[in-house]
């Protein structure tokens, strides 16, 4: 209805003309809204384990497809999907072609005592169904700076995420040069290896060194760790590539160190997120005079409970079955923020935190340990 | 077994309306819920990391938060919010540069006298014109402000009716003939998403009068830091908020509202439902035999808005290296807004961007020596909601490039500069926002859109139902957060006694 002023103004007549003469738009664009999410985004999938193939002893790739096998949302090279189980979450990179929509495959290796890992490798089979959060991550080839010619350092499982690039390379025919420096402990321990080694031999673009840190007498190859001197012999001068980074936490500092001396800036090295610290005591601001392996009482939705203070606060909460939204587990994604409503929280170098989320008393429980008997809003 | 919640007023969406709409009836004695999808209060004003950087997400400069001593300002309702104490503004020096390669390159001050002078240095001889429009345009701001206080039309200077629902176009080609000064004063319809030819004078009119008058601002710490001030006023207030829950209904008892339903099956009733969520989603929210035919009728003539496309970038350098001397510069590529506009429907490049540097006046979220900018232009989701899934990715860059492109005019080696960037497009808007088509400003706020022919804040057509945003209303921070306030304030003068 018009405003009673609206007659008073000059040219008024037009523009109510212009209303009445619209097309009534009967687009539900709700429903196209939705769509996209659904497309993109879904929060969660119930998705289809088809087949379980054994990379080694302790290693498994897992394929999944959707149910009524359409495709599944669109990836980026190098993104992981979280992967629900037993109360808790993991995440995990998918390692499949972004080419090929209508399954994700997911390498998983054990982890020595690790809950989800050895779960998954021992008791998924085919025809199981796996919950997981949709594609997820900046850890992928951003054309904008990331530049044609790039460089992977990967330690162990970490191969998968390259593994995926070097797929999307090939698959989709892009003129990008690739260069794997890949660590393994033992010769067996190497996944996707004949894969890995076809695919250099046939594609100029892709170059693959393998390195053993303890190699058998069959070995002929690099050994040892990846090394600043390795890594410049066997990928020449880094002049500005960017180099990725993605293995077991201790690789991180090894690596930021070995290109450090190799005068390799830190803005040309992106860095996978890899769970919650292995001790986050061992980092410098851990508050001194806090023995990490006493207890703390934890408040949240009306239940308090006593945790350890080295305890990440999201694996505390779940062990209470309060499970807040969570994703990468290592103090990036933010889905797992919490407000600390009392006491003191310590955050993890990992934690990306926003000046407002200091200000504010907002952290990532993921990488968040209680120092004080602390109250949480979750 | 379903919970039940009793309160005075539900409010569906932590966004700027529903922030301060929240804050304002629990302070003012309502039992008020609060309930938001996401982890954090804000809707658009948030931020986010990347690297070494926090990226503000929407906020580019804050109109109207005034002096000190200015009546009428966002800082008056941010006093009266209890918030004021809790936000630390920055003040920006300028309104804008704007540059159209080889022909003009022109920066305003934040003030009347010193904008004219820039203006008749770049473009001389347009002294007297300035002068006249300024005036013209100072007059129609008052005016359509005392008009939307409710003044009556009797003590309203009638320069508001000549002038004020012209298209800004023409207001600009009968004051002046180069097409340079009519293009560098009307930059900020971007702001409002409509070109000159479509927006009503009065919009333009009270958005740079609320730029010049109460001076361009931000805040340290981002919106993120408002929205979590003006979430703490409405807590300490003793309000209630639910994160991380969905409305997935609003419930009706014989044409009124009279509460909500959550998504964990929770129904809460509320003797009042306002709602910050977009127009289309919030009536879609109701049973249709609650929704009035006039209702549908009006929502059918108004058009899904713009929404955006946006480069969120770290720069490893600082502004004054990069060669930003502004914290907001507009880079067109020629002077004619109506087809700038028109590409806004196609993936043609990018022929004006806004770049935001957030770092000449300085909010915190860049390390030292580095800056944070936000790169951006406009786009209609229609040709991002028809690619492929398989294209997305693809056509995402591509564009971003075009972008990259055009910021070289005054950034040149913008690219060799970059140490983060993330890309959002229309999509993301959509994700992030609920928000049909990704709009970011609410319908197209054309001149059909404009408060003398659209009701939704006076009348939602369904009892207990108030809407407050930029679906409801004027888009923009300040419009969004004085809206929230306002719908609020009717709200309580309405309640029985």
């Amino acid at each position: 209805m018009k405003h009673a002023l609206a007659p008073l103004f000059d040219g008024h007549d037009a523009v109510q003309a212009e209303i009445d003469r619209r097309p009534a738009d009967t687009a539900d664009h709700t429903a196209a809204t939705r769509r996209i999410l659904d497309t993109y985004h879904p929060a969660r999938l119930s998705l289809t384990v088809t087949d379980v193939v054994t990379e080694t002893p302790s290693t498994a790739t897992f394929r999944l497809r959707r149910p009524d096998g359409t495709d599944l949302p669109p990836f980026l090279a190098g993104q992981y999907v979280t992967v629900f189980a037993d109360g808790t979450s993991r995440a995990y990179a998918i390692s499949s072609s972004p080419a090929r929509a209508d399954h994700w495959d997911l390498t998983v290796r054990r982890v020595p005592g690790g809950r989800i890992s050895n779960h998954l490798v021992d008791t998924v089979a085919p025809g199981h169904t796996l919950v997981t959060t949709g594609p997820m991550g900046t850890f992928h080839h951003n054309p904008l700076f990331h530049g044609d010619d790039v460089v992977f350092l990967a330690g162990g499982s970490g191969v998968a995420p390259a593994m995926s690039m070097i797929r999307d390379i090939l698959d989709h025919g892009l003129d990008r040069r690739f260069h794997l420096l890949y660590g393994s402990r033992s010769a067996d321990d190497v996944l996707f290896r004949d894969e890995l080694d076809a695919l250099a031999a046939k594609h100029p673009n892709i170059r693959v060194d393998h390195v053993i840190a303890d190699p058998g007498p069959q070995w002929a190859g690099p050994t040892g760790f990846l090394t600043a001197s390795l890594i410049e012999t066997l990928a020449g001068p880094l002049d500005g590539r960017m180099v990725y980074v993605c293995g077991p936490q201790a690789l991180y500092p090894y690596a930021l160190a070995q290109l450090a001396e190799l005068g390799h800036p830190p803005r040309r090295i992106r860095f996978e997120a890899n769970g919650a610290p292995a001790d986050p005591t061992a980092q410098p601001h851990w508050p001194a005079d806090t023995a990490p392996d006493t207890e703390v009482t934890v408040t949240a939705r009306g239940q308090s409970f006593r945790t350890r203070r080295d305890r990440p606060l999201l694996d505390a909460l779940e062990d209470q079955g309060i499970r807040p939204e969570a994703a990468c587990r290592s103090g990036e994604c933010s889905l797992c923020r919490v407000r600390v409503v009392k006491g003191t929280v310590h955050a993890a170098e990992e934690a990306r935190l926003r000046l407002s989320d200091e200000k504010f008393g907002y952290t990532h429980s993921c990488v968040a340990y209680p120092i004080t008997d602390v109250e949480l809003d979750v | 077994m379903r919970t039940m919640t009793d309160v005075d007023a539900v409010v569906i969406g932590a966004g700027n309306a529903g922030l301060t709409a929240a804050a304002t009836l629990q302070r003012a004695g309502l039992r008020t819920l609060l309930v938001e999808r996401h982890n954090v209060p804000g809707g658009c004003a948030t931020s986010f990391r990347r690297g070494r950087y926090e990226f503000e997400v929407a906020l580019h400069q804050l109109s109207g938060v005034g002096l000190e001593g200015q009546g009428f300002t966002l800082r008056g309702l941010f006093n009266k919010l209890g918030v004021s104490d809790r936000i630390d503004f920055v003040q920006e020096e300028d309104l804008y540069r704007a540059v159209v390669p080889g022909q003009h390159d022109v920066t305003l001050p934040a003030d009347w006298a010193g904008a004219a002078d820039a203006l008749e240095e770049a473009f001389p001889g347009n002294r007297d014109r300035i002068e006249r429009f300024f005036k013209l345009l100072r007059n129609v701001a008052f005016w359509q402000i005392a008009a939307m206080r409710g003044l009556p039309g009797d003590d309203i200077n009638p320069v508001l009716f000549r002038q004020g629902l012209r298209p800004l176009g023409d207001v600009l080609d009968e004051h002046f003939d180069d097409p340079g000064i009519k293009s560098v004063l009307a930059a900020y319809w971007v702001y409002l998403g409509q070109p000159p030819s479509r927006l009503a004078f009065q919009d333009l009119a009270v958005t740079l009068f609320a730029y010049l008058e109460f001076k361009p601002w931000h805040v340290r710490g981002g919106s993120q830091a408002m929205s979590t001030a003006i979430l703490d006023s409405f807590l300490d207030a003793g309000g209630e908020v639910r994160f991380n829950t969905a409305v997935t209904g609003i419930r009706t008892e014989r044409g009124r509202a009279v509460g909500v339903r959550l998504d964990d099956g929770e129904e809460v009733s509320a003797r009042e439902v306002v709602s910050n969520a977009s127009l289309p989603v919030t009536y879609g929210m109701l049973d249709a035999s609650a929704v009035p035919h006039r209702i549908r009728t009006d929502l059918a003539t108004r058009r899904v808005g713009v929404s955006g496309f946006i480069l969120h970038m770290g720069l490893d350098a600082t502004p004054a290296e990069l060669g930003f001397t502004t914290s907001t510069t507009f880079v067109n590529a020629d002077t004619d807004d109506e087809r700038t506009y028109a590409a806004y429907h196609t993936l043609e490049p990018a022929r004006g961007i806004c770049l935001s540097s957030y770092d000449v006046a300085p909010i915190g979220f860049a390390p030292s020596g580095t800056t944070h900018v936000g790169l951006m232009t406009l786009q209609y989701s229609d040709l991002w909601e028809k690619l492929s899934p398989a294209e997305y990715a693809k056509a995402k860059f591509a564009y971003a490039e075009t972008l990259l492109d055009r910021a070289e005019a005054v950034v040149p080696g913008i690219r060799d500069a970059i140490e983060e960037v993330d890309v959002a497009t229309p999509l993301t808007m959509a994700r992030y926002l609920g928000h049909p088509g990704g709009a970011i400003y609410g319908y197209d706020q054309d001149r059909t859109e404009n408060w003398l022919f659209r009701d939704s804040l006076r009348d939602p057509g369904v009892p207990g139902l108030h809407l407050a945003g930029s679906w409801a209303g004027f888009g923009g921070f300040q419009p969004t957060l004085e809206a929230g306030h306002r719908v609020a304030r009717n709200l309580l003068h309405a309640q029985p006694a």
